[in-house]
């Protein structure tokens, strides 16, 4: 193997049951919406992760949809999906000294990841810099809406806000409408999703050269990194992308209706146009109408497809085809002829699809009373496995056993308890 | 000069377009030595693709790819030769992680596949990012981010009910989901690397990574039998919460209220009626009453500044921001230029043009972009001589004979 990244491993005990390739690293998540994903991809490759939350719960638990619509905090179940594998313990940061225990428990970790607002690990005298200071291989992961310094450090936030301000809701919509949002809060995703790369990017350089640090994760950057080519086309040829939504962005370019809902056809605009001749082959051998006018040499020109005229006249020829044909029998005829077409699935598709329950990609969780299926591994490797390992944590199920790995001793966690510092 | 995290990290790169360059990226920005892996023969398409510099086309002029390609080596092979198969398995050799986004066993058509890889480097980080796995009926399915997002529900998911779904515009799983859990998942793997010497495969379906952003739809439906649809802008619990038109051609300020008090304080900030404000004092009064008062909030946005009208309401503590356009955030966003988020880079065929900073600070490697996107075969001689050893004919040689090409 390569030299430069033999390292020497400390003996750490190495827990969790299962060679993770994170096993061993111990991750405590001051957690929020805006953490809790990132601390599950930890949970998952092996790592032990602590969610720390407030006595009221993460601000999470407090968002539907809900088991049985019965509002709760052991019911949401967007709480649920993003925390299951980890450990929960409760600790109140209003309480006097929360900062120590704070810092206690941070002197044992290899890795803080900080959803507060900025600033806030400060105020209780836990910043950053001087959990660093006391444990200087740590990783401080601090992932907030708009990053800790500048002038919105500060703005209230939601997911809508931080998408709007990130560019992205731009982008999205319809033609003649307002801005529409993805689905699924995908700003804060982003926010986690880069998050987990830059604290394992930072975890690296601990390990290999013993140097911890504070990483400064922006939602609003995260969300602006999701622009396509967005800021190029401004930059290089002073065009404002704009959204396309509800109709072609170019003739054969955009959602069209089937039988049974709707495909994404993107016959035009994409390598040289080679897949327009395929598509058109396509439709002349089922012996629709006006497929042969689509051969015409007015089609090869990039201007023409964005007329009006020409994606009237599209749709109608491939209207006439697609309404008569089911998305699930369109996209694998479509795969066949190389032409590159996607049924718009519901969730009940994806959940009966052939080709995840082929690779049993649905995990069986039991939770709520009840069994049922969960998304899966995102990522599959091959000699340490992701596993979920169990449900998300209740309002401070682990607290004691979690004070107890960290070296808290028994009277010490009975003072805590008795001022509400932990419960 | 502070030593660059990820230095030390070799990645021969086989990825091309969307989601895997985006992955590889993500690592040589950091600074691991990623050497693309790609070929005159068999042009990476995202070279192709628009925008380009003065908006003339070329292989090196693509504001698209150089935008995923920082920092990178470009070294031209042309796999199809025998002899260029037996130059990209000596690189593999002496590597620590090698990707690849083509379709299953394509690789292997190239000898280049893992068990050939772990066999003459056992301690390798293999990603393969298939779109759909390298397993299962779909495995030979081919795609682009937009087909894979409208497989596992995002496009649809996202819209106006009973409308066309209108999904993000772009093809959001290449520049998010896929490209993070990639560079997650190999940084995870080279932990155990270092730690046992063992190197190992990664199978990431672009499709599953994808749908492990969207989990709570699948929970609504397997814990509640309950098949979520789109909600436009429209929140389950909290209103109003939506995308208001401002002064100007369009122009829109989003905003989200999360509280009582918050509501109140949009009242007194939009000068709305004390009936109003009675009868909408409360959250589900608000949800249930949801249209008529994005009407209400409409009617007094509209002769607004979408920027002004968004300072006052964060003044009294409401989410609030402008829906900034592709030139906003490049020209106007105070807290991106604050921030430094955009780096201007010279690039010798495309001049000085704009490129991402990555979206997160470190406090003790900060690392700024240094390297815009290699030219075409940019860095082959180079890496021909420094990691094979090759001397000057021999690379004339084999550039004449195609296979450095």
């Amino acid at each position: 193997m390569r030299s430069v990244l033999l390292v020497s491993v400390d003996s750490e005990p190495v827990t969790g049951g299962w060679p993770g390739a994170l096993t061993g690293l111990r991750v405590l998540e001051l957690g929020t919406e805006l953490t809790h994903y990132c601390g599950k991809m930890f949970a998952e490759l092996g790592a032990d992760v602590v969610l720390v939350e407030p006595p009221e719960g993460s601000p999470l638990r407090d968002q539907p949809p809900f088991v049985d619509d019965e509002p709760g905090p052991e019911n949401s179940l967007q709480f649920f999906y993003r925390n299951t594998s980890k450990r929960g313990i409760v600790v109140d940061l209003a309480a006097r000294d929360s900062g120590e225990t704070i810092r206690r428990l941070a002197a044992g970790a290899d890795l803080i990841l900080d959803g507060l607002p900025p600033g806030r690990l400060e105020e209780i005298g836990a910043g950053p810099a001087s959990l660093i200071e006391q444990n200087p291989e740590l990783v401080v992961t601090s992932i907030s809406p708009f990053g800790q310094t500048g002038p919105y450090a500060h703005y209230a936030h939601s997911d809508l806000v931080c998408m709007a301000l990130g560019g992205l809701l731009w982008m999205g919509g319809y033609t003649d409408g307002p801005p529409v949002r993805a689905f699924g809060d995908q700003a804060y995703m982003a926010g986690n999703l880069f998050g987990a790369v830059a604290s394992m990017v930072a975890l690296t350089h601990a390990e290999i050269r013993g140097q911890g640090q504070h990483v400064d994760v922006s939602v609003q950057e995260a969300v602006v990194m999701g622009l396509e080519n967005a800021a190029q086309y401004y930059d290089l040829e002073k065009h404002v992308r704009r959204r396309y939504g509800g109709e072609q962005r170019q003739a054969g370019f955009g959602v069209f209706p089937c039988a049974d809902g709707h495909v994404f056809l993107l016959a035009a605009g994409l390598g040289g146009d080679r897949y327009w001749g395929k598509l058109v082959d396509w439709m002349l051998e089922e012996g629709i109408a006006g497929a042969d006018r689509l051969l015409e040499d007015r089609w090869t020109q990039r201007e023409y497809m964005y007329t009006d005229e020409a994606k009237n006249e599209f749709w109608k020829v491939f209207t006439s085809f697609s309404l008569d044909h089911r998305k699930e029998d369109l996209y694998h005829e479509s795969q066949k002829r190389g032409v590159p077409l996607g049924p718009v699935n519901r969730p009940s598709d994806v959940l009966e699809s052939a080709q995840l329950r082929h690779r049993g990609y649905f995990e069986e969780m039991q939770a709520f009373g009840r069994s049922f299926r969960i998304p899966g591994a995102p990522y599959r490797l091959s000699a340490t496995p992701w596993r979920m390992t169990g449900p998300a944590p209740r309002l401070g199920e682990h607290t004691d056993e979690v004070l107890v790995d960290f070296g808290f001793t028994g009277p010490e966690i009975e003072r805590l308890r008795e001022t509400g510092a932990v419960r | 000069m502070t030593v660059k995290p990820l230095k030390g990290v070799r990645v021969i790169d086989f990825c091309w377009v969307g989601a895997g360059s985006y992955a590889t990226k993500l690592l040589a920005d950091q600074g691991a030595d990623v050497i693309k892996i790609e070929s005159r023969a068999r042009l990476d398409s995202l070279r192709l693709s628009a925008p380009f510099a003065g908006g003339v086309a070329g292989v090196d002029r693509s504001g698209y790819f150089a935008d995923r390609n920082t920092n990178k080596r470009s070294c031209t092979i042309n796999l199809k030769t025998e002899e260029g198969r037996e130059l990209a398995r000596r690189l593999v050799q002496d590597c620590d992680v090698v990707a690849n986004s083509f379709s299953p066993g394509v690789m292997d058509r190239f000898g280049l596949g893992w068990e050939e890889v772990r066999a003459i480097n056992p301690s390798v980080v293999y990603l393969a990012m298939s779109m759909q796995g390298d397993s299962g009926p779909y495995r030979d399915h081919r795609g682009f981010g937009l087909t894979i997002s409208s497989m596992v529900g995002m496009h649809g998911l996202s819209g106006l009910p009973n409308e066309i779904p209108v999904g993000t515009g772009t093809n959001f799983p290449d520049h998010i989901p896929n490209p993070c859990h990639a560079a997650f998942a190999v940084l995870a793997a080279l932990r155990h690397v270092r730690r046992t010497g063992q190197g190992q495969y990664i199978d990431l379906a672009q499709t599953e990574a994808t749908i492990s952003t969207l989990g709570t739809a699948l929970l609504e439906l397997t814990v509640n039998g309950s098949e979520p649809g789109p909600m436009g802008n429209r929140h389950r619990r909290h209103a109003p919460h939506g995308v208001y038109p401002c002064r100007g051609d369009d122009r829109w300020v989003a905003i989200a209220v999360t509280t009582d008090e918050q509501f109140a304080a949009l009242g007194r900030v939009l000068g709305l009626d004390e009936p109003v404000m009675a009868r909408f004092a409360n959250e589900s009064a608000r949800l249930a009453g949801a249209d008529e008062l994005d009407e209400l909030i409409a009617s007094r946005s509209r002769s607004e500044d979408q920027v002004e009208l968004a300072e006052r309401l964060q003044r009294a503590g409401i989410p609030a921001g402008p829906v900034r356009d592709p030139r906003d955030l490049i020209e106007s966003d105070p807290q991106l230029a604050e921030r430094g988020h955009w780096v201007r880079l010279r690039h010798p065929e495309m001049g000085e043009t704009i490129y991402n900073a990555p979206p997160f600070r470190l406090s003790e490697t900060p690392t700024r972009l240094e390297n815009p996107a290699p030219l075409l075969g940019q860095h082959t001689a180079e890496v021909c001589r420094d990691l094979l050893g090759m001397d000057d004919d021999e690379i004339e040689r084999l550039t004449a004979a195609g296979v450095l090409a």
